[in-house]
C-alpha cells in the first residue's frame, strides 16, 4: 500500500460505443486514508475531441498533463492542426519511455474520435508506456480491479451515446463505492463526432 | 555435480578456493497455507438461494484440477449429500475448506441426532462462526459462505472472514475475483446508484428499492459475474458449479466456463 500508484488514489475508464467514446474519472484526492479535496479531475482536454485521464501520483498527474499541454501546444503551432488522438497516443508513449529508468507514476487512458477518419478510439497505457489498444474499454487506478468487473459485466458493442452514458456512469460508480480511495462525485465525458458532453455526477460523498 | 578439479561441490563452480571452510548456515522453512484460488458467490431469493463456485484449483500458475468443488451440502444422509438442507462454500486455502466442511457437517449431522430435528440455518450460522473462531490463532484460511432457508422459508445467506465474523446478506462473492464481482452485484441486485427516472430533481430523486430477484434472473446474474470474472482473472475458469436450495431440495447445476 506505500506503492506510489495507491497514494492518492483515483480512477478512470474510457469505452467505446456507436459512433461515440466516453471517458469518466472520480474526484477524489486523498493522503492514503485521509481525503484532502473532492475536486481533484483526472481527465484533460488536447483538441476538440482528444481527452487524457491520469490516474496515479496526483503530482505525477499534475506534471504530466501540464507537461502534455506544453507538447500539444508545440505540435499545434507547429502542424497548424489539431493533434489526433492515435497521435497523442504515441506522444505519451514515447515520452513516458524516455522516463524508463525513472517513470512517472501514472496510469494514463485516451479517448477521442479521429476526425479525419470519425471512427472512435480508446487506449491505455502502463507507466513506461506500453500502449493497450482495447476495442471496448480501458480502466485504470486504485478501483482497476472493480472496474474491470463492473466494465466486463455491464459493457455491450455499439451502445448509443445515451446508453454509453448510462453504462460508464453505473460502472464507475458501482466500482468506486467498493475501493476507499476512489469516490466523492465523478466527471463524464460523452464525446460525439463534432460535439462533446461533460455532466458531474455527485455519487456517494463517503 | 561434477567440477574441473573432479571434486565435488555444493558451488555452482568448483574451484578449491571457492569452497567454504564451513558449512553453511541453511534456513528451512514451512508455511502451513497455500493460496488455491477461485471464487465463489451467494445470492437470496424471496424463496430459495443460490450458492456457486468455480471449479477451478491452482497453485501459483498450476493448475491442479479443472473439477474441484467448492459448495458443499451439509448436513446430508450419506456422501451424495441427499437430504441435506444448507449449503456451504468454501474458497482460500483447499484443504482447509475441505476440513472444515467435514467438521461443520459431522457438527450438523450430531445436532440431528441429539436433538431429534434438523438444525435451523441461523444456529448453523453462529456454530460456523464458533468454529471459525476456536482457531482465532491457527485460522482456517478459507472465506466461507453458507446458504439455506430460514424459519419463513425465505433464502438465507451468511458470510464469514476466516476467523468467524459474519453477517447476513442479500448477495456476497467471495476469493480472487471478489474484487471484480461485487460491485456489478451491488448494481445489479441491490440497485446500487440505480435511480427511478422522473422521480425528482436532485436529493429528491428516489433511489430505486431492492427488492428479491427471480430464480431464473439471479441465475444469469450468476452466469454473467463468473464469465465475466473469466475473462479478466487467471485464478477463474473452467466450470461453474450452482447449487440452488429451495422448499423443494437442493439441484446442482454445473455449466462449462473457459478452459485457457
Amino acid at each position: 500500500m506505500s506503492s506510489p500508484f495507491d497514494i492518492n488514489g483515483g480512477a478512470c475508464i474510457a469505452m467505446v460505443g456507436k459512433d461515440c467514446v466516453a471517458i469518466a474519472c472520480d474526484l477524489r484526492l486523498g493522503m492514503q486514508a485521509l481525503t484532502v479535496s473532492n475536486n481533484f479531475p483526472k481527465i484533460f482536454n488536447y483538441g476538440p475531441s482528444t481527452f487524457l485521464g491520469l490516474t496515479g501520483l496526483a503530482t505525477d498527474v499534475s506534471t504530466v498533463s501540464d507537461l502534455f499541454r506544453y507538447k500539444v501546444n508545440m505540435y499545434r503551432l507547429r502542424e497548424e492542426r489539431n493533434i489526433a488522438p492515435q497521435t497523442l497516443a504515441n506522444l505519451v508513449s514515447s515520452s513516458l519511455y524516455e522516463k524508463r529508468f525513472g517513470p512517472f507514476f501514472v496510469s494514463p487512458v485516451i479517448a477521442g474520435i479521429n476526425s479525419t477518419t470519425g471512427k472512435p478510439f480508446i487506449c491505455g497505457f502502463d507507466s513506461i508506456g506500453c500502449i493497450d489498444f482495447a476495442k471496448d474499454f480501458i480502466v485504470s487506478g486504485t478501483a482497476s480491479e472493480q472496474l474491470f468487473g463492473t466494465c466486463e459485466g455491464l459493457w455491450e458493442p455499439d451502445l448509443s451515446a445515451e446508453d454509453l452514458f448510462e453504462t460508464i456512469s453505473q460502472a464507475l460508480l458501482s466500482a468506486v463505492d467498493r475501493d476507499a480511495l476512489s469516490g466523492w462525485g465523478a466527471q463524464v465525458y460523452i464525446i460525439e463526432k463534432d460535439k462533446v458532453t461533460k455532466r458531474l455526477l455527485k455519487g456517494r460523498q463517503d | 555435480m561434477t567440477t574441473l578439479t573432479g571434486q565435488p561441490s555444493s558451488e555452482a563452480i568448483g574451484y578449491s578456493f571457492s569452497k567454504a571452510t564451513s558449512a553453511p548456515i541453511r534456513e528451512h522453512s514451512f508455511y502451513p497455507y497455500t493460496d488455491n484460488g477461485g471464487s465463489t458467490l451467494g445470492i437470496t431469493g424471496s424463496d430459495f438461494a443460490i450458492l456457486a463456485g468455480d471449479t477451478r484449483s491452482v497453485a501459483g500458475y498450476n493448475i491442479n484440477s479443472r473439477y474441484a468443488p467448492k459448495v458443499f451440502k451439509i448436513g446430508g444422509d450419506d456422501e451424495t449429500g441427499e437430504g441435506a438442507h444448507i449449503l456451504l462454500s468454501v474458497v482460500g486455502f483447499a484443504a482447509d475448506g475441505q476440513a472444515l466442511k467435514e467438521r461443520l457437517d459431522a457438527v450438523v449431522k450430531m445436532y440431528k441426532y441429539q436433538h431429534g430435528k434438523p438444525m435451523s440455518v441461523m444456529a448453523c450460522a453462529q456454530r460456523l462462526s464458533t468454529i471459525f473462531y476456536q482457531k482465532r490463532f491457527f485460522p482456517y484460511y478459507v472465506h466461507a459462505i453458507l446458504a439455506g432457508l430460514d424459519e419463513d422459508g425465505k433464502g438465507a445467506l451468511y458470510s464469514y472472514d476466516p476467523v468467524g465474523s459474519y453477517e447476513r446478506e442479500q448477495c456476497r462473492a467471495a476469493g480472487s475475483a471478489a474484487s471484480l464481482i461485487m460491485p456489478f452485484l451491488d448494481n445489479q441486485v441491490n440497485f446500487k446508484n440505480q435511480y427511478i427516472p422522473g422521480s425528482g430533481e436532485g436529493h429528491a430523486l428516489e433511489p430505486k428499492k431492492p427488492e428479491p430477484l427471480p430464480r431464473n434472473t439471479v441465475e444469469q446474474l450468476v452466469r454473467d459475474a463468473f464469465t465475466s470474472a473469466v475473462e479478466r482473472h487467471i485464478e477463474v475458469g473452467d466450470g461453474l458449479q450452482m447449487m440452488v436450495i429451495t422448499k423443494g431440495g437442493i439441484e446442482e447445476i454445473y455449466y462449462p466456463l473457459k478452459k485457457d
